[in-house]
């Protein structure tokens, strides 16, 4: 099988990307007769190096272009990969590469899947899993139609590091001529503030709508700064207002690996819980024995969630200085 | 401006307990005792819709919102609640099949709904359901309609009758554009778009105005290039033990020292 992974250089998450499909391609094609390359965009000439020492695989075509603009990039792809024999695109778990696996498939007359887990090639077929009914369930799909585009589900990166090798081919492509499309009439990046510190936590307080209201939020908020944890929340509280999105944690925001994580009036979700599920110890603390957090924490605690963190903050405090 | 919300109602799965998640030889999961509700992502499309008719006596711009879904008739509260809402027009295209995995089928649809039945300008979808957790529809109508497509759109503000400024996440940060319509809004995580209740009056007055019904024997399905093998419950259980006490302070005490001492000293 011939397999492309395709990076969006111009992102500063580059290296997350790089780490997924790293990952991914260990995990899912090791077999002899697979034959993998990177297809690897970029726009800035200082960066090329560092970017070459991110790829994954031991050859790679880099495309230099003036902007990551999705249309474009579409453009770039089907015209270099036209007449290839490439079975497989890999794209990254971020929106950007979701959003490739399934165009491009479309136009290319393939098949896609977004999301995806795992995968494993018949020669005939490609076979792919990934969450479905809100993250309850692990869906297993047939992709019939070649070439198949598939992005991969967050948080797939661990900590691997990738072995920086020789790189043997590296093809180089100019497409800077590309111009924007032309529904675009203006456009203004606003790069991210806050990088999101989630992912990397180790001590992790998480706070859900059981907080009710913004007061709430930002008393936990005071807490986790006190006993030093990060401070994340569910989609309700995010979606209320109550603290800025990036500290959403779940499947539409951080997947977290905490050594403690402590969640607070959140009922467990199963589309939240994916975001903490790789936690090495969790701590409930809900006012509902029936909540499904209870089951899914290594321990749980049926109480305000008030009364049991101010306890915790004093105890935490005689112990030693925080 | 021509804008169609199209969305998806489904039951609310957090609802359901252990025992209810059970697979059938189909790969169907009975859901059918919980009312349908809509997707969060399509209720934030919704309520976006409704804000920019709101400001359209500032604009200058007439708004022209209409909302459709491809479903079978329990989606018909929630029809009636956009009818009070005072979407201007509301339809269903009728169906019974098995869509949860079906992104394709659904994006010929709504594609040909657009080409043959209704002109628009601008088309909202969410960008994932709650079932399928797909997250395909969008661009696929993007593509079949030959449209160009913006993810994850937090923000829009109509410009003139042709144009829109279009705020959007992405993968490092949000951009900003000014873009010409027709196109395709993928609607994300918005913040403080919960859609509004209607009032009871509006209820009276526009709830019981006709909805719109189409069938999906008027429109040819293509065939799918992904299809579902198998279902598999996902289990993520843990000891879960209970910390017992008299008191919130006892439990708070028994948890650190039991528990978070040793593990938070290492950190
Ligand atoms: C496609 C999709 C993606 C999603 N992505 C995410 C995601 O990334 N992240 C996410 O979080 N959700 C996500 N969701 C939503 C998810 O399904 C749940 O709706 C959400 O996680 C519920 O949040 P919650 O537990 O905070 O709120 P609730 O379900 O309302 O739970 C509140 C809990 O607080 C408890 N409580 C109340 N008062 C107190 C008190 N005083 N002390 C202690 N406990 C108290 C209650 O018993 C209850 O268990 C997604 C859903 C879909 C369909
Ligand atoms: N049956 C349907 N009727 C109308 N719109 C739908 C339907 N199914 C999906 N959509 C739209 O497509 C979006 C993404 O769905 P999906 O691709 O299934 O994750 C939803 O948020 C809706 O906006």
């Amino acid at each position: 099988m011939i397999y492309k992974g395709i990076l969006n250089g111009c992102s500063t998450d580059i290296a997350t990307q790089a780490g997924e499909l790293n990952n991914f391609i260990s995990d899912n094609l090791h077999s002899e007769d697979t034959v993998g390359s990177t297809i690897l965009f970029y726009s800035e000439k200082e960066q090329r190096d560092a970017l070459i020492r991110l790829v994954p695989t031991e050859s790679v075509k880099l495309v230099r272009i003036t902007r990551y603009q999705p249309e474009n990039i579409l453009k770039a792809l089907t015209t270099m990969e036209q007449g290839e024999m490439t079975h497989l695109y890999l794209f990254p778990s971020g929106f950007a590469g979701s959003e490739m696996a399934v165009r491009l498939a479309f136009r290319m007359k393939g098949s896609s899947l977004v999301q995806v887990k795992q995968i494993e090639y018949s020669g005939v077929q490609l076979i792919a899993s990934k969450t479905v009914y809100a993250n309850h369930v692990l869906g297993t799909f047939k992709l019939t139609k070649k070439p198949y585009c598939v992005s991969l589900a967050k948080g797939s990166a661990n900590d691997q590091a990738i072995n920086t090798r020789d790189k043997l081919i590296v093809t180089e492509y100019d497409m800077t001529h590309l111009h924007e499309n032309q529904f675009i009439k203006a456009s203004k990046a606003i790069p991210r503030k806050q990088a999101s510190n989630l992912t990397n936590t180790r001590f992790l307080l998480i706070g859900g709508n059981g907080m009710k209201n913004k007061a709430d939020t930002q008393y936990l908020k005071q807490i986790a700064d006190t006993i030093g944890a990060d401070f994340g929340v569910s989609r309700p509280v995010a979606m209320s207002g109550w603290t800025s999105l990036h500290r959403q944690v779940g499947v539409s925001g951080s997947m977290t690996k905490a050594a403690v994580c402590i969640v607070a009036g959140a009922s467990g979700a199963a589309a939240f819980y994916a975001g903490i599920e790789k936690s090495k110890f969790i701590v409930a603390i809900n006012t509902d024995s029936r909540a499904p957090i209870n089951k899914t924490s290594d321990v749980a605690i049926i109480d305000d969630y008030k009364a049991v963190l101010d306890e915790l903050v004093k105890v935490m405090r005689e112990d030693r200085p925080i | 401006m021509n804008i169609l919300v199209c969305f998806i109602a489904a039951p609310d799965l957090d609802k359901l307990i252990e025992e209810d998640w059970v697979i059938d030889k189909d790969l169907q999961i009975d859901t059918s005792f919980l009312k349908p509700t809509l997707n969060s992502y399509d209720e934030s499309a919704i309520e976006i819709a409704l804000r920019l008719s709101d400001a359209s006596q500032k604009t200058k711009v007439s708004i022209n919102h209409k909302a459709l879904t491809i479903a079978s008739t329990p989606a018909t509260t929630i029809l009636k609640t956009l009818n009070a809402l005072r979407f201007k027009q509301v339809v269903r295209i009728d169906s019974q099949d098995d869509f949860r995995f079906r992104p394709g089928a659904i994006a010929y649809i709504l594609s040909q709904y657009v080409l043959k039945h209704a002109t628009q300008d601008v088309l909202f979808l969410g960008r994932q359901s709650t079932v399928g957790e797909n997250a395909k529809t969008h661009l696929l109508v993007a593509e079949r309609l030959g449209w160009p497509c913006i993810t994850q759109v937090s923000g829009i503000e109509v410009i003139d009758e042709n144009h829109l400024v279009v705020t959007s996440q992405v993968d490092d940060g949000q951009i900003r554009q000014k873009i010409q319509t027709p196109c395709v809004l993928c609607i994300g995580e918005v913040p403080n778009t919960f859609m509004r209740v209607p009032t009871i009056k509006d209820r009276m007055l526009y709830g019981k105005r006709p909805i719109e019904i189409l069938s999906t024997t008027d429109f040819q399905l293509p065939d799918e290039t992904e299809e579902l093998l198998d279902l598999k419950v996902i289990s993520h259980e843990r000891h879960g033990i209970f910390i017992e006490g008299e008191t919130p302070e006892q439990k708070a005490r028994e948890l650190y020292k039991m528990y978070l001492k040793e593990r938070l000293e290492k950190i």
